[in-house]
């Protein structure tokens, strides 16, 4: 790939960073001349940079939004080159260096808490190798025995006769050597890096400014789109009037985009957006206009009691136990579509000619979103490029779709050669999203006559994300995501209760929203069906809802760890003053084992979540203290989508618009949260998505457990209740 | 014309009952999931070659090394041949791994073709391996393979 | 009635090799997606393509649910005389449709 470095666009961004380590951009500069990238960027291997001045550059895939991935894998990279941690930088490859050396770094697409998960042992290995050839240049310098040298924080010693030396001394010289092929890691046990609470690396840049967002992307002669698609998703437009406003200040062309949507290109933003605003437009609603937050109940209502379950877990035989059962129990709840709400609207750069497409965004999947730009402009993939950065906020969004891309480029064609920020208001970016799936749950369960749970049917009803987003991935026209929480076994996502007649399963019903993958996905509203369900059949039979869960998790002991210890530290079973309650939940999801206890105080509507003690249990913990801060933010996350979010639909369009009506939880309401991670070892849990789940089922039975109430349909503010 | 049209249907009820055969044959092996495997490729492709031998070479296979969401795929074969009256490309067949069916496309050519070289546009289902099969006019098989990545990944516990 | 577009040169010399394009619009149902309810959409696909050049088979290609929908094939021939390059589609439910261009070759 001999891509040529426009050096002055690249310093107009980067100030006067030519230095590597103070590049806020985090993007690997690819250089045509490789002579003089080696003189330049020793890199040892395709994960390791070590510069002269013993500075340690370690090369990230994954994208960093604020999840803390970034860190993380560079602690791991760095535990095994064993540097100095002091000494380390990061910077992010492109996709299209990944597709030219025939992808060294792997999968680039970060979502489904997998950052950490699904690279750990790759990368680990990269440092490994790394520290590996560093050690045999010494040992060659020295001409002595590889054995008899110890690589330790960048150092290397000949232990026999003390001689030492630096990474950077042999830094260039290690390059050289055969990349090894027998690589062993570090045991956990002596782990140095790994496993501690390090300062995250991309904290001082975001705390000065220095962050570049795809928002904040300006290249010299840029111009601006601001873009309209149809209004009802799946609709078409018709035809628009650009006459109307072809003497708007500043205004380029009034392009139209595929067969959805149209795109006013102006020298400013402002330009770009009032003129749009202003442009007479014909939509083709198409049949989807009929469609409201009314008729999609209905319709899904229905499923509750079809015939048509597709089926995730079945034990026993639920239909006799149900029919034999002393006591039923029947509860019905409802939880509404949620949008990603990204603080960074979506929005991409581009830069088209015949010959080179070059993209700047926010994106969690690099290579789609450069097989995107591909398709899109219709030059191949070698010749596209993707500027991966940071993301102002992905939570699933900027994975699920790269459509943003996609528009971007299908517009920045129409000025080829000049640069085309594409940015989305607000208002399209809310009506336009890939939304959590809309659902409801019908749950059936049997008692015996000693009021043991000896069957329960959980029937699910409503949208498959798979079937919108990835159809290839339906296994028979099942959607396996529409059951996580409610597997019988597995790695990921288990039921944590054992009960001898059961049946989960999935009344397919597919609204013309785009469903997407929301940060947890399905075990956001499967935990609140199955947690809250929990806490009635307790009640139903006069049991703490503590003691009814342990009695039926006898079988599960790691998602029994951690429920045990948010009951112990979240003072269950101590004394509250009236109107306050405590509410307890537990989970499973993305591989690790999620638990909350969450204490509330509740005056008529308004509720004040006093404190929420968390449990996550991931197999190993990178960062113990960044998982803490996941802990509290997916708190924030989800207990916004409960209490404030829901996406309604009227005459086929997106209801919510801005955030006057689809507010955000704020400081003075966020509860304390006090999170312990729980690593018990063998495994590798996720982070960044599972332990979102358990702070709405945790608080909704806090709230019933103080007022008595109970409440199954979502948002909460449908029923007056706020946040203090 | 017409006359060509009857034979050529004629041509096209034997073949007809060939594929069905053939898809028989591949219907009974593959069991029950909605996918094919690289067993039922190398079986698909068994059934055009039968116990030939199979050659890598002479084929060049044209496909993006990557993709975004694989509904429409360019795709592009060439071979190399003279494409003279007694040294030509019979067939070219293309294969994958894994979508539902192995099989992607059977083009039948002669020597009036003059050049071996045809290209469509097809859907892979994931990252997966291509395969491309020219049968000459000697009765020997070439052949070329290519990965491509399907990058439009789901945010999904690995279940 | 179902759109095609046939692009063949107008004119040729004797003995080059041009190539002909064809797109003929058709949704190549592959029989394997579900619809909204969940419920399996049947096999809808073209399944045969033949080209014939003053009557004589010049191509002919068996197409899979693997192709895309509106499917896109390019070839190539010999321009041995002037005269018509005809071309038939078949497919599910009795589809079945033809085009046709004429060619001059000196």
């Amino acid at each position: 790939m001999n891509y040529q470095p426009k050096f002055d666009r690249r310093s107009f961004l980067a100030g006067s960073a030519a230095a590597f380590g103070g590049l806020s951009l985090g993007f690997h500069l690819p250089l045509g001349d490789t002579a003089a990238a080696a003189e330049m960027e020793p890199e040892v291997n395709a994960w390791v940079v070590v510069k002269p001045d013993e500075t340690v550059v370690i090369r990230i895939a994954r994208s960093e939004m604020g999840q803390g991935t970034l860190t993380g894998l560079a602690q791991m990279v760095a535990e095994e080159l064993d540097c100095e941690w002091s000494k380390v930088t990061y910077e992010f490859p492109t996709p299209g260096e990944n597709v030219a050396r025939k992808r060294v770094w792997g999968d680039f697409f970060t979502a489904g808490s997998q950052g950490i998960r699904s690279s750990n042992e790759l990368v680990r290995k990269g440092g490994a190798a790394a520290r590996m050839m560093l050690v045999a240049a010494a040992a060659a310098d020295w001409k002595v025995p590889v054995a008899e040298c110890v690589a330790a924080d960048g150092k290397i010693t000949h232990t026999a006769s003390n001689r030492t030396t630096t990474y950077g001394k042999v830094a260039g010289a290690a390059a050289k050597v055969e990349p090894p092929t027998d690589i062993k890691l570090k045991d956990p046990k002596d782990w140095k890096i790994i496993g501690k609470g390090v300062k995250r690396l991309d904290t001082p840049d975001k705390t000065q400014g220095k962050t570049v967002y795809g928002i904040d992307i300006r290249l010299p002669g840029m111009l601006y789109a601001s873009l309209k698609a149809c209004p009802v998703n799946g609709g078409k437009i018709k035809s628009f009037d650009a006459a109307k406003i072809a003497d708007r200040k500043g205004v380029k062309k009034v392009v139209q985009v595929e067969d959805y949507g149209v795109a006013v290109i102006a020298d400013t933003w402002w330009h770009a957006k009032t003129a749009l605003d202003d442009l007479p437009i014909v939509w083709d609603e198409g049949p989807s206009a009929k469609v409201s937050s009314e008729t999609i109940a209905a319709w899904l209502k229905e499923g509750l009691d079809s015939n048509d379950g597709l089926v995730g877990n079945k034990g026993g035989d639920v239909d006799a136990a149900l029919a034999g059962a002393a006591k039923k129990v029947e509860a019905v709840y409802a939880y509404p579509y949620q949008h990603h709400v990204t603080m960074e609207p979506q929005n991409a750069t581009v830069l088209y000619t015949t010959d080179k497409c070059e993209v700047w965004c926010s994106t969690q999947n690099g290579e789609a979103a450069l097989a995107t730009a591909s398709e899109a402009s219709g030059v191949p993939v070698p010749k596209c490029e993707v500027y991966k950065t940071f993301l102002g906020g992905g939570f699933g969004r900027r994975a699920t779709s790269q459509d943003y891309v996609r528009s971007a480029v299908m517009i920045a064609k129409e000025m080829p050669g000049t640069p085309v920020k594409t940015l989305w208001t607000r208002e399209e970016d809310m009506t336009h999203g890939w939304y959590h799936p809309v659902t409801q749950c019908k749950m059936t369960a049997g008692l015996d006559k000693d009021n043991n749970l000896v069957a329960i049917h959980y029937r699910v009803s409503g949208q498959s994300i798979l079937a919108g987003v990835m159809p290839a991935r339906m296994q028979d026209g099942k959607d396996p995501a529409t059951f996580s929480g409610f597997y019988a076994g597995g790695a990921e996502a288990v039921y944590g209760y054992s009960v001898p007649n059961i049946l989960v399963d999935h009344s397919m019903r597919n609204p013309h929203l785009h469903p997407g993958f929301w940060r947890g996905v399905n075990i956001n509203h499967n935990a609140i069906y199955i947690e809250c369900f929990m806490d009635e059949l307790a009640k139903e039979v006069g049991m703490d809802p503590l003691e009814f869960r342990r009695k039926l998790m006898q079988q599960h002991p790691l998602h029994l760890a951690s429920l045990n210890h948010v009951a112990e530290h979240g003072d269950w079973g101590k004394p509250l003053p009236a109107g306050s309650g405590r509410g307890l939940a537990q989970a499973m999801a993305f591989g690790s084992y999620v638990a909350a206890c969450a204490e509330v105080t509740v005056t008529g509507n308004s509720v004040k979540i006093n404190r929420i003690v968390a449990a996550t249990n991931p197999g190993y913990g990178v960062n113990p203290a960044q998982i803490e801060r996941q802990v509290s933010g997916s708190f924030v996350y989800g207990l916004t989508g409960l209490f404030l979010g829901g996406i309604e639909v009227k005459d086929g369009r997106v209801v919510q618009e801005n955030f006057d009506t689809y507010d955000m939880m704020r400081i003075a309401q966020m509860p304390e949260v006090r999170t312990t991670v729980l690593p018990t070892g063998g495994f590798w849990g996720g982070v960044g998505e599972p332990t979102i789940c358990v702070a709405a089922p945790a608080v909704l039975n806090a709230i019933t457990a103080a007022t008595g109430k109970r409440y199954r349909t979502f948002p909460l503010r449908n029923h007056g209740l706020t946040m203090v | 014309m017409v006359k060509s049209n009857r034979k050529n249907a004629a041509r096209r009820m034997s073949r007809r009952q060939l594929l069905g055969a053939v898809a028989g044959v591949v219907a009974a092996i593959r069991v029950a999931p909605a996918r094919a495997t690289p067993a039922s490729m190398q079986e698909a492709i068994r059934n055009v070659v039968g116990e030939a031998q199979v050659t890598k070479g002479k084929v060049h296979l044209d496909v993006p090394v990557l993709v975004d969401n694989g509904n429409t795929v360019p795709l592009s074969i060439e071979v190399e041949s003279p494409m003279t009256a007694t040294d030509y490309v019979k067939a070219i067949h293309v294969f994958n791994e894994l979508n539902p069916l192995p099989n992607v496309i059977s083009v039948h050519l002669g020597p009036r073709a003059g050049r071996a070289k045809v290209s469509t546009r097809f859907r892979l289902a994931d990252t997966q391996t291509v395969v491309a099969i020219a049968e000459m006019s000697d009765g020997t098989f070439w052949s070329a393979s290519a990965d491509v990545v399907v990058t439009l990944q789901a945010c999904l516990e690995t279940l | 009635m179902a759109r095609t577009l046939i692009n063949v040169p107008k004119t040729a010399k004797r003995g080059d090799v041009i190539e002909i394009k064809t797109l003929i619009s058709h949704i190549m149902e592959t029989g394997f997606r579900h619809d909204s309810v969940g419920k399996k959409v049947p096999r809808n696909i073209i399944a045969y393509f033949t080209c014939t050049y003053n009557g004589e088979e010049i191509f002919r290609a068996d197409l899979f649910p693997a192709i895309a929908a509106n499917p896109f094939i390019t070839f190539f021939t010999v321009a041995t005389e002037s005269g018509t390059i005809a071309f038939e589609w078949e497919g599910d439910n009795g589809f079945h449709e033809t085009a046709s261009a004429t060619i001059t070759v000196e």
